[in-house]
């Protein structure tokens, strides 16, 4: 087998320095009669057999490289530069494990520390949790983080929550005797007064996501307001990070705790995953915050260093009594995003967003203006419904001509059978735009 | 070295754009005025060569398993192919978008439904949820699915066994699916005690989180016991397969009573670690328990392969499906090893860590003297009369150029203390071992002679031991 | 190894003291305890007012690589908080007994206190 070294001879001198004769003597801890005694039924293939197999398999995708998506939904399809990938395909990164030797891991360690400082910068918050596995799951784990700091067991979530975060909160809570409540959307955004009135004295969180589902930009800094005025917190949700190289910080909006989902930061769709979740929140709750995190300090000789700090929230230290049971995360997408943000740099991600922002109100315009679509008012980011009327005949015709349809809102919002969320990223040029615009129209 | 923020210089950049054609569009009318930004995101200015210098040079101040032996416990650092980051990222695969009708990503489809038989054949299990991202994540996940399995059936049970000797996740993934935890103490010989199972298994007890082989690396030979023990009073019986390494081709989880399982695919099967992730903590289950397995699961029928929502799923734990990459690799390995291949694997696992114990029992007591499977816990205990401690044993071993095994871990009084935790996976060869065997013994005369030189280890890294305690005192959390 | 046990203290099997003045009870963990614990980096304020039961929960105390509990010795009412320990936790490696106190208590039921270990049980308790 060619991933083991160890040759005939050498397990025969060392069964010996071990003492026995047979490697089955190795086994007698373990009852016989539940010891297999067939080969299980695997075949064996060479790397070029392996290689064929596998590509032929992949055939049996569409040719995605070259399908550009009018999708989103939580999953976007940004350019990935080169150099990210060159970055995390160095072995010194992909074949590392978690650094728990600081010394001989300032590489994984200070990368954690500089993308803390990105996302710190870009967010406005002081403890950023740099993975958590995805939007998802760290949506899930900030609502269980608000109801263990303010020990109410209620949380409230607009329903433009996506609705995949919804479901796995709801799989997260479900033992904990939470009450979920949804508050309703009125075109296109969150409704306030909706919101509002479902508030009371055992609300932990009010939980909305911007942009939304639809792409709506919600006006958190009111829903905030609302909310620490009734003494519940707010929890942030962004599904779509590129939108903070244009947006307002949810620190200068005055958020408690933020969770968000890294992907658009140089991360490939990959059919939904590895991505990569983060964390945020105020200084002051550090300890109730999940999931790891890097610290600056120095060694005995003053040289600057990094190593994992505010351990004692973890589980191999508090074992049932930790934050979370979060160990492993997605570590190296850490890096990725690094790398890209890096890459990108203060110009960069402020123009990137705008791009993405103009060119999604563009297509929209020009679709209005063909007369064929309708669609609900609000201010969006880079996606936006609108009400399709022949839904099928649009998705094969889009297909058909190398591009991914928009999302089918019926898929999650009965009542809205008729509408599709659309999404542009900077992936999508004008020209491509015009095309579309064209091909609808008829 | 520096940060990347100190390398930044005003009006650089690494990235390229396609021009804004979109003149006609005023950005002032796109964004409301309650979210117009006040305050310029300051990220750093640096243009691609210097990124790529930057990110080359902290690459080397890592150490990765392509670097050499990374003996971690519990962890099985084993050797990753390379032909599998290659087939992981075929552009049909990388480019796929999660809202893709199922008949246009068919080939991903089959490869997750394969993957999952293919882990049913080794585990004995009959059915796998890919979903989860990692092992705690997996063990949240299955723990969910015996509350569910409970709360079906109208059965209160609100506690739930875990061995002193447990991973911290398993009490941890234990309360935060609403169970309370009952520790179970380790016996002489490394086991369970079964007398304290017989007394604690009671109709409050969902059941028993096991690890076997264990975190002291030794197969539960109880364990048919214990599974009667469990069943009979109509509990569960979980298994962690963070160690499955030791198992391969030799015994399936699912023919010794095991219920429900997660592996952890960056372990046994070969998936890089990444720095930490991502993997997958993909979770197997018994019959009774598919209908609990988190939505949605790969199913297959005349050919076609598409995604089923079990009747009476826990839900989602994640957005989407899987970390999908992983997976191909751990295809990839699976059928590179084959059944033949896998048996061997294990076999050489077992055979490397025994070596090991072998020769290092009379410098490092081990905390229980008897044949191990695919790992060995030493301890360090001797030597702290000499004022030497066990993690400047470990301390000193980078200057010998090995990655340190896990220490102070597995924990519990009286027989785990001051552990040493090794091991090889069967990605090592003799002369490998023979080198880190020696080494290890240098220490140990060291340890005598010169405890010093241990106490300031290492010496020959970029950085020293950091101040873990400032770290927390003053905090900096970024730049 | 000779950890400090102080005559005249109630102890605790999880490694707390208590001294007893009148109906107050000042509450602080051990010589011992400080030592496993290492470097102190933290510990939770308490609310003063808070009703407490023995065994009770009374606040978290963190070092780098540690965390435990520190239980209530006695019930009672928690009329005062040491604000000094709380500000800067590492007093309680320096100080256990003393400066390093962490609570007072009103005891509201003395008979709690037989359950208790003297100094002498206590150092046999701990001697390794």
């Amino acid at each position: 087998m060619r991933y083991i070294p160890n040759t005939k001879t050498d397990e025969e001198e060392m069964l010996k320095e071990i003492g026995v004769s047979s490697f089955n003597d190795l086994l007698k801890d373990i009852p016989e009669e539940v010891i297999l005694k067939k080969t299980l039924d695997i075949p064996t293939l060479s790397e070029e057999e392996l290689t064929e197999k596998i590509f032929k398999i992949s055939k049996k995708n569409l040719d995605f490289r070259f399908l550009k998506p009018l999708i989103g939904a939580g999953a976007y399809r940004h350019f990935v530069p080169e150099a990210v990938k060159a970055v995390i395909s160095r072995e010194e990164f992909y074949t590392s494990y978690t650094p728990y030797q600081p010394e001989i891991s300032q590489g994984n360690l200070q990368s954690m520390f500089e993308y803390q400082t990105h996302l710190s910068r870009l967010t406005g918050m002081d403890v950023i949790i740099p993975s958590i596995y995805d939007g998802a799951s760290a949506t899930a784990e900030a609502t269980l983080m608000a109801m263990r700091l303010t020990h109410k067991n209620k949380v409230i979530t607009s329903s433009l929550l996506h609705p995949h975060y919804l479901e796995t909160v709801r799989t997260y809570t479900a033992p904990h005797q939470t009450e979920i409540h949804i508050a309703e959307y009125k075109n296109g955004l969150s409704d306030l007064k909706s919101i509002e009135s479902m508030i009371d004295e055992n609300t932990a969180a009010v939980i909305v996501q911007s942009p939304n589902f639809f792409g709506g930009i919600e006006d958190i800094e009111s829903i905030a307001r609302i909310a620490h005025e009734k003494g519940t917190l707010i929890i942030q949700v962004i599904a779509e990070s590129l939108s903070l190289g244009l947006l307002k910080s949810p620190a200068e909006m005055d958020v408690d705790i933020i969770a968000g989902e890294a992907q658009s930061f140089g991360m490939d769709l990959n059919l939904g995953g590895p991505y990569n979740g983060y964390l945020g929140s105020k200084m002051k709750y550090i300890r109730q915050i999940p999931g790891r995190i890097a610290g600056e300090t120095t060694d005995k000789e003053g040289r600057r260093g990094y190593v994992m700090t505010f351990r004692a929230r973890e589980q191999d230290i508090r074992r049932e009594k930790a934050t979370s049971n979060i160990c492993s995360n997605h570590a190296l997408n850490i890096v990725a995003g690094n790398v890209y943000l890096s890459l990108l740099g203060k110009n960069g991600i402020k123009k990137i967003a705008e791009l993405n922002t103009k060119a999604t109100h563009y297509l929209r315009t020009k679709l209005i203006e063909t007369g064929k679509f309708s669609g609900f008012k609000y201010p969006f980011f880079n996606e936006f419904v609108l009400e399709v009327k022949d839904k099928e005949r649009i998705k094969d015709k889009l297909i058909n001509n190398g591009f991914i349809p928009p999302f089918d809102l019926g898929t999650y919002y009965p009542g809205l059978e008729g509408y599709m969320l659309f999404a542009v990223t900077e992936i999508l040029t004008k020209k491509d735009l015009d095309f579309i615009v064209n091909l609808l129209e008829r | 070295m520096k940060l990347i923020y100190e390398k930044s210089k005003k009006g650089r950049h690494g990235f390229s754009l396609p021009e804004d054609q979109f003149k006609e569009i005023n950005l002032k009318d796109c964004v409301p005025r309650y979210a117009k930004e006040k305050k310029e995101k300051e990220l750093p200015e640096v243009s691609e060569v210097e990124v790529i210098r930057h990110f080359t040079k902290l690459s080397k101040l890592n150490y990765g398993v392509d670097d050499g032996l990374y003996p971690l416990g519990s962890c099985t650092m084993k050797y990753n192919p390379k032909v599998n980051e290659k087939l992981a990222s075929i552009d049909n695969f990388l480019y796929a978008h999660p809202f893709t009708d199922e008949k246009y990503i068919q080939g991903s489809l089959q490869i997750m439904y394969e993957l999952g038989e293919l882990l049913s054949k080794i585990t004995g299990m009959d059915k796998f949820s890919l979903m989860p991202a990692a092992g705690a994540h997996g063990e949240l996940t299955g723990v969910l699915m015996i509350r569910k399995y409970f709360e079906d059936r109208g059965e209160k049970r609100h506690k739930m066994l875990i061995p002193d000797s447990a991973h911290g996740t398993n009490p941890a993934s234990s309360a935060m699916a609403g169970f309370k935890v009952v520790e179970v103490k380790s016996n002489e010989r490394g086991g369970v005690d079964i007398n304290e199972i017989e007394r604690l298994m009671d109709e409050d007890t969902a059941g028993l989180m096991l690890t076997n082989p264990n975190t002291v690396g030794l197969f539960d030979e109880n364990i048919l016991k214990i599974a009667k023990i469990v069943h009979s009073k109509g509990g569960l019986l979980y298994y962690d397969g963070a160690n499955l390494n030791a198992l391969l081709g030799i015994v399936r989880p699912g023919d010794i009573g095991f219920d429900v399982l997660h592996l952890n695919l960056h372990k046994t099967f070969s998936t890089p670690h990444g720095g930490g992730g991502p993997g997958a903590g993909v979770v197997g289950a018994k019959s009774h328990l598919v209908e609990f397995l988190p939505s949605p699961i790969v199913c297959t029928d005349d050919g076609k392969y598409f995604f089923e929502y079990p009747k009476k799923t826990i839900g989602r734990v994640r957005a989407f499906y899987a970390n999908f990459p992983v997976l191909v690799k751990a295809y990839a390995w699976i059928l590179s090893v084959g059944g033949k291949g896998l048996r061997q694997v294990s076999e050489a696992s077992i055979i490397n860590a025994n070596y090991i114990l072998a020769k290092l029992k009379k410098y490092y007591k081990p905390a229980y003297d008897r044949t191990c499977m695919h790992e060995c816990v030493l301890t360090g205990r001797e030597y702290k009369e000499y004022g030497v401690k066990t993690l400047d044993i470990a301390k000193r071993l980078m200057d010998y150029g090995f990655h340190p095994p896990t220490i102070y871990f597995p924990h519990f009084e009286p027989y785990a203390e001051e552990t040493i935790m090794v091991e090889p996976t069967e990605s090592e060869s003799k002369e490998t071992l023979d080198e880190f065997i020696n080494a290890m013994i240098k220490i140990a005369e060291e340890a005598k002679t010169k405890p010093d030189l241990l106490k300031e280890a290492p010496h020959n890294t970029p950085v020293g031991r950091l101040d873990e305690v400032k770290a927390v005192r003053e905090p900096k959390l970024h730049a | 190894m000779g950890y400090k046990v102080i005559e005249g203290l109630y102890y605790t099997k999880n490694d707390e003291w208590v001294k007893v003045e009148g109906d107050i009870g000042t509450v602080g963990i051990t010589d011992y305890a400080q030592d496993k614990l290492g470097d102190i980096v933290y510990l939770e304020d308490i609310e003063k007012g808070n009703k407490i039961k023995a065994g009770e929960t009374l606040t978290t105390i963190e070092s780098v690589k540690a965390a435990s509990d520190i239980y209530a010795p006695v019930s009672g009412e928690v009329i005062e908080v040491n604000s000094e320990v709380i500000k800067e936790p590492s007093i309680i490696n320096k100080d256990p007994y003393g400066k390093g106190w962490i609570a007072k208590i009103k005891i509201e039921n003395p008979d709690e206190l037989k359950e208790l270990m003297k100094a002498e049980e206590y150092s046999n308790y701990r001697k390794e």
